[in-house]
């Protein structure tokens, strides 16, 4: 074996082809961690939303919240299903909300965007035990206040305590707290009154969806039969889990495909950067070469050798990629979630299995674009030892 | 190395028949071929060299002392003939097994020095103990009594570039001989060296021949230095003289 100090010295002998070529590796890797580290903020976000013995019963049909719509008379024949948990007066746990989405003034003039508007009620608000009133106070029933979830709190005009928001022309709302939800994504929405809210978009008598709360994950499809069974209802149940994993999955497909599309683009650059320094490298050591396989270094241990240093090459590139990828997860992203046409905050996610992965990318890389340069170092004639 | 074991005792080390032959070549050709011009390089050529010697190797340019050098060295192969060296047929050799035997037989100093710049003195002088069993911290003690031989203790972490012509090829010589081959070759040792340098490296290579029993094959073209060696063989045309 030719050793290790003898590829990372001369890799150190040429730094600035070394760090050029290494921060093109670098820009793929960081390009691809970030679209991984997106997806999985975005996961997280959504699937904090969700409870594991929570169901969801939507109009067949409809894949969101947006598009369901089920009457208020139909919610007591929902809850009254098998499965469903009762609480302490005997009441069971189901509540209905009113979902719509508003385009609105984003703070500071930066456009516009979409909120998410849910009309709750009290007994809505309860069942989620996560909702948090860190500023302010809670909308009173029956009246036109709201609150607004952390994460969109002053991103939009008007969205800060004390401010008014227009749901539609002459339905003003007025924001009295500020609220937070364990990091799902209701800290995007801003919350009112069921009625007020139904109201203000002609929604009256119905909801979007259900959501029922199980005595155990394990009674869900007892619950999904029972609600199902009348076709001409057209319900459909889900586990709420479940649901949310849908509402992410063509976003969550996007911003992958997306990252993967751009870094495998980049890499290819990336790759020919290597082989180009790698080819650069065998030609100026052409003769070393040639001396070293006088001396009786086998073609393989000299192809290994060389392969060797572009990895290491790649991977110091690979390396600065994870680097300034893992400082991305303070940076907050906002994006259209395309299934709920509503904005939605999330943070990247840096975790180290996804760190390891990008790493193993830019590793990869370096075998790609360092193999046709290694075999040529690997054929060099002993005989070149002797040219000068 | 066994330097003490094969100290010559009359110091000196003409020819002498007793001695078996280590380099024989018989009936050798090397063709190279230019597109389609045909350039004989080596023609019909026989030599035998006796174990211990010290020989010089002299021609003009281009009458194929380096070629010749190559196949005795095992670098390269001949168009036509046998060639044996160290009891060896060459050219049964596959590539894999000559490159081994190369690391076990030969010891190369070159013209141009050819150490590898980024690594220290004693870390180029060890490589061809790399490809033997020698544990690493053994390898580094005979590396480093090999440049005591030559007289570089005192340089041992130096970088080539930190070291003079004479110095480099010092090293050179101490990496030829750190793994005890039996024959030793230089293609113009002392081509690049100032005339003390030159005298040095000249030196060096005959106590090699004399204390450690090296068979050194040498070609040049500085007459001062064909002078040192104790058989000199002339190289015209392709053929011996
Ligand atoms: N690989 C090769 N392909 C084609 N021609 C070659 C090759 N190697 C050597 N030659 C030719 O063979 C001839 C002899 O070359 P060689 O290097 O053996 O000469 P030399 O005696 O060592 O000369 P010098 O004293 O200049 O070093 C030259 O004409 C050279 O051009
Ligand atoms: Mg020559």
């Amino acid at each position: 074996m030719i050793p290790i100090r003898y590829n990372l010295r001369n890799l150190a002998v040429r730094r600035a082809t070394t760090l050029a070529t290494a921060l093109g590796v670098g820009l793929v890797v960081f390009v691809l961690a970030a679209a991984l580290m997106l997806t999985e903020g975005l996961r997280r976000t959504l699937s904090r939303s969700g409870q594991p013995d929570n169901a969801v019963v939507m109009r067949k049909g409809s894949d969101n919240e947006l598009s369901s719509s089920i009457a208020n008379t139909q919610v007591g024949q929902i809850a009254s299903a098998p499965g469903v948990k009762k609480d302490a007066d005997g009441r069971p746990l189901a509540v209905g909300d009113v979902v719509a989405v508003i385009f609105a003034d984003l703070a500071n003039g930066k456009g516009k965007s979409n909120i998410v508007i849910r009309g709750v009620t009290p007994e809505g608000i309860a069942f989620r035990p996560e909702v948090k009133v860190v500023e302010g106070t809670l909308p009173r029933p029956g009246t036109e206040e709201v609150m607004v979830g952390r994460k969109i709190a002053r991103r939009f005009e008007g969205l800060d305590l004390g401010g008014e928001l227009e749901l539609r022309k002459n339905r003003s709302a007025k924001v009295v707290g500020v609220f937070e939800a364990g990091g799902s994504s209701y800290e995007s929405e801003v919350w009112g009154d069921l009625d007020y809210v139904a109201g203000a978009f002609g929604r009256e008598g119905m909801v979007s969806m259900v959501r029922v709360r199980l005595e155990s994950p394990a009674l869900f499809d007892g619950f999904a039969a029972a609600v199902e069974q009348d076709k001409r209802l057209g319900f459909d149940a889900m586990p709420e889990l479940e649901f949310y994993e849908k509402a992410s999955e063509q976003t969550a497909v996007f911003i992958t495909a997306m990252g993967v599309i751009i870094a495998v683009f980049f890499s290819i650059g990336a790759m020919i950067g290597a082989m180009i320094t790698m080819y650069g490298a065998v030609a100026n050591r052409r003769s070393e070469i040639g001396v070293l396989r006088a001396l009786g270094f086998s073609r393989t241990t000299i192809l290994v050798s060389f392969l060797f240093e572009s990895v290491l090459l790649s991977l110091l590139g690979g390396l600065l990629g994870i680097a300034a990828a893992s400082t991305l997860g303070m940076v907050k992203f906002s994006m259209m979630n395309f299934q709920t046409f509503s904005e939605i905050v999330f943070a990247f996610e840096p975790t180290s299995e996804i760190l390891i992965s990008a790493l193993v990318f830019g590793g990869v890389m370096g075998v790609i674009g360092g193999f046709l340069p290694a075999i040529r170092a690997a054929r060099t004639a002993p005989i070149e030892a002797m040219r000068g | 190395m066994s330097a003490e074991a094969t100290k010559a005792d009359d110091g000196h080390t003409k020819p002498r028949a007793d001695k078996p032959t280590i380099i024989r070549c018989q009936d050798l050709g090397r063709t190279f071929w230019r597109g389609k011009e045909r350039l004989d390089v080596l023609e019909e050529l026989d030599l035998e060299i006796p174990e211990g010697s010290f020989e010089a190797l002299m021609g003009p340019s281009g009458s194929g002392k380096t070629t010749l050098l190559n196949i005795i060295a095992g670098l390269d192969r001949p168009t036509r003939g046998r060639i044996e060296v160290a009891g060896k047929s060459l050219g049964d050799l596959s590539e894999a097994a000559l490159a081994k035997w190369r690391s076990q037989t030969i010891g190369f100093v070159f013209q141009h020095f050819n150490l590898i710049p980024v690594l220290t003195a004693v870390e180029n002088v060890e490589l061809p103990l790399l490809l033997t069993k020698v544990p690493a911290s053994e390898r580094k003690k005979r590396a480093q009594t090999a440049l005591r031989v030559v007289g570089l203790e005192d340089r041992m972490d130096h970088r080539p570039q930190q070291l003079s012509g004479g110095q480099e090829q010092r090293v050179g010589i101490a990496r030829a001989i750190v793994h005890d081959p039996k024959i030793i070759v230089a293609d113009e040792p002392t081509g690049e060296l100032d005339r003390q340098s030159a005298d040095d490296v000249l030196t060096l290579l005959e106590r090699l021949n004399r204390e450690f029993d090296k068979t050194i094959l040498m070609v040049t073209h500085d007459p001062a230095a064909a002078e040192r060696a104790s058989v000199l063989r002339k190289l015209d045309k392709g053929r011996l003289s």
